[in-house]
């Protein structure tokens, strides 16, 4: 039984960090590293929240999250093609200013300070047939199945194909790797940027509505709890392939769904969080020294 | 940038072009935030005219906001050392944290008999152990290349994982609740400046750290040396300059003034260490050290300026219900505008048009 649980709450709890990495890695590929994915997760909560509340349907409330997480992206992406703003800095501070016009919104509209409660939210159907909850093992995550999930999944084994075979998936990639080539093609590195990143707010936007979806059907402050900078450190380990850092959320999201019961075993649930982030400190030193040694032997 | 401009120019336009230099991204957020007061019926003059009034109306609402200033003088400070050379270190926030936790640590487990001599004690030990916080991906990146903007971040989550973890087990306050350590003896406590105010001497050590590091930039051949490797780094090692060495020497240095911020925050603000312990200091010190660019006297002007909006914002809620977010909405728009070119850029191509 408690495998049962541990599956299906690992699968739920990937999720949001998958979505935000899948758009990440993209926007990564096209050479811009989004270090405000979690802005975009939690401006595409609150959103989610909101829509879901006033119409009453989850599709219509996923949606906005998602155009509302590209539109900060699409802005954000402006700042750095046009304005030549650095694109960490940029990042740091898109995320203060999200919270802070989130904080504000929320004070001022809806006269609360941090949770935002609404009647009627409609959160995401689990549609799979009730026989599953009956097949051992995987049975209660089948069963806790949500569109969003699939969908995250959908993409993880269809992004390798569209970013090798479709037009605008070289463009992307040739944006991010070669510049130079692409700028010879004709390719506008801008457009392209301008692009990847709106793809990686839509993507962040739909993390943040499943993370406000999923279950609890509230917002709060703190409720992409830095998933954001979770997501940045999978595809920085998964070095921006969809399968390897859909694998390394999968594993962060079992880290997440065990932290309480590893807590009863004797390991506390704040050093377990820490757990990611040296991950990739490990990976970028291994990397680092890789780098150093082929450069030592080359001529 | 200004240097080629003020060629065959007069010294007061450049002084002018300065100035809108460093007021473009605050005179930016302050139109963004007008925006949004008047969204909500507010009269964005009024509005402002209240919190000039609450950080620095009167004697006590100074000292108030010098006091809401004080980290930020040691992370402005700790920022903007590497970022002048180029080393993109966004880990003065763990590192900060580290210290804070560092210096607590000492002042309530030696011995209260030490008496003053906590204080310096509490102090070296948070700017070491900080110190060597930030040697890790200093030394990694001089040595491996490995991208310091993502080792630092991914190290202010570990900072804070650990220093949680500390609180809420080995070193939690046995009589206090949760999330907190142990008051520091009294004797490590700094004293406060101007009771009842929170102002306390780590704001003086504070300036102190900004004008030194003033004199370091300005007036020693290794400032100097550090600055050229952030304008132009093959130039730097054409004419001698160790790269990895200077790069070493910022982050090591980003880390010492980063734990002294620690320690004077804990010792003197806070008295103990508490989860929680900054509420991003060290983000809103790469503000003030882009608002500063960089110049000692910009930063101290962008931490004053900063902890105003803090101490004002407290207020403003309290008197006007205006939610206190409003600060943050100015800090990123400063954060954001402080990077990008665009106004400098048409500048420049103005004036390469006539």
């Amino acid at each position: 039984m408690i495998v049962d649980q541990v599956i299906a709450a690992s699968l739920t709890l990937t999720t949001p960090i998958l979505l935000a990495a899948m758009g990440g890695l993209v926007n990564r590929q096209g050479g811009i590293v989004n270090i405000a994915l979690d802005a975009k997760m939690l401006a595409g909560a609150f959103v989610a929240v909101i829509v879901s509340s006033m119409t009453g349907g989850w599709f219509v409330a996923v949606l906005s999250a998602a155009v509302a997480g590209a539109l900060v992206g699409y802005l954000f992406s402006l700042v750095i093609t046009r304005a030549n703003a650095n694109m960490i800095v940029a990042g740091l501070g898109l995320n203060v200013l999200v919270a802070g016009f989130i904080g504000f919104i929320l004070n001022w509209v809806y006269d609360s300070s941090g949770t935002l409660r609404l009647p009627d939210v409609q959160l995401l159907p689990k549609f799979m047939p009730d026989f599953v909850s009956g097949i051992p093992v995987v049975g209660l995550a089948l069963s806790e199945l949500e569109p969003l999930t699939v969908f995250a999944w959908i993409t993880v084994f269809t992004l390798p194909f569209l970013l090798a075979n479709t037009r605008i998936g070289l463009w992307v990639r040739a944006t991010g790797n070669a510049p130079q080539v692409a700028r010879a093609m004709g390719i506008s590195g801008r457009n392209v940027q301008d692009f990847s990143t709106a793809f990686a707010g839509f993507f962040s936007g739909l993390g943040g509505a499943h993370l406000a979806l999923a279950s609890i059907g509230l917002f709060n402050e703190g409720l992409t709890a830095g998933r954001g900078f979770i997501a940045l450190a999978a595809f920085y380990f998964g070095r921006d392939r969809p399968v390897t850092t859909a694998l390394v959320c999968l594993l962060f999201g079992f880290l997440d769904a065990t932290q309480i019961r590893m807590q009863t075993a004797g390991l506390p649930p704040k050093l377990i969080g820490t757990i990611p982030y040296l991950m990739v400190l490990v990976a970028l030193c291994i990397a680092g020294w890789r780098n150093h040694r082929r450069k030592a032997v080359a001529p | 940038m200004a240097e080629a401009a003020s060629i065959g120019r007069s010294p007061l336009m450049d002084w002018f072009d300065k100035g809108i230099g460093l007021a473009f991204p605050f005179i930016v957020a302050l139109v963004v935030a007008a925006v949004v007061l008047l969204a909500i019926g507010e009269n964005p003059l009024d509005v402002f005219a209240l919190m000039f009034a609450e950080s620095f109306g009167t004697q006590r609402r100074i000292a108030a906001t010098l006091s809401a200033a004080t980290p930020l003088l040691f992370t402005g400070v700790a920022t903007a050392i590497c970022f002048r050379s180029g080393v993109f270190n966004v880990g003065v926030e763990g590192a900060l944290v580290i210290g804070g936790l560092c210096a607590a640590f000492i002042g309530f487990t030696l011995p209260a008999a030490l008496g003053l001599t906590l204080i310096p004690l509490a102090f070296g030990f948070a700017a070491l152990v900080s110190a060597i916080w930030l040697l890790v991906p200093g030394f990694l990146l001089a040595r491996y290349e490995v991208d310091e903007v993502v080792s630092t971040l991914m190290l202010n989550f570990v900072a804070f994982g650990i220093t949680g973890y500390l609180v809420n087990g080995p070193l939690l306050s046995e009589i206090s609740g949760n999330n907190v350590t142990p008051l520091v003896h009294e004797a490590a406590q700094l004293p406060r400046l101007m009771p009842p105010s929170t102002l306390h001497t780590g704001f003086l050590i504070g300036v102190l750290v900004v004008i030194l590091y003033g004199v370091w930039a300005r007036r020693t051949p290794s400032g100097f040396e550090a600055a050229l490797v952030g304008q132009n780094k093959r130039f730097s090692s054409a004419v001698g300059i160790s790269i990895p060495a200077t790069i070493i020497l910022v982050m090591v240095l980003s880390g010492v003034i980063s734990g002294l911020g620690g320690a004077s925050h804990a010792l003197g603000q806070l008295h103990r260490f508490a989860d929680g312990f900054s509420p991003g200091y060290g983000f809103t010190g790469m503000a003030v050290a882009l608002l500063g660019r960089n110049n000692a006297i910009g930063i101290f002007l962008g931490a004053v300026l900063f902890g105003a909006l803090a101490s004002a914002g407290t207020t403003v809620q309290l008197f006007s219900d205006i939610p206190l977010d409003i600060v943050n909405i100015i800090e990123g728009t400063v954060m954001i505008f402080a990077v990008v070119e665009l106004g400098r850029i048409s500048l420049k191509r103005w004036r390469a048009r006539r």
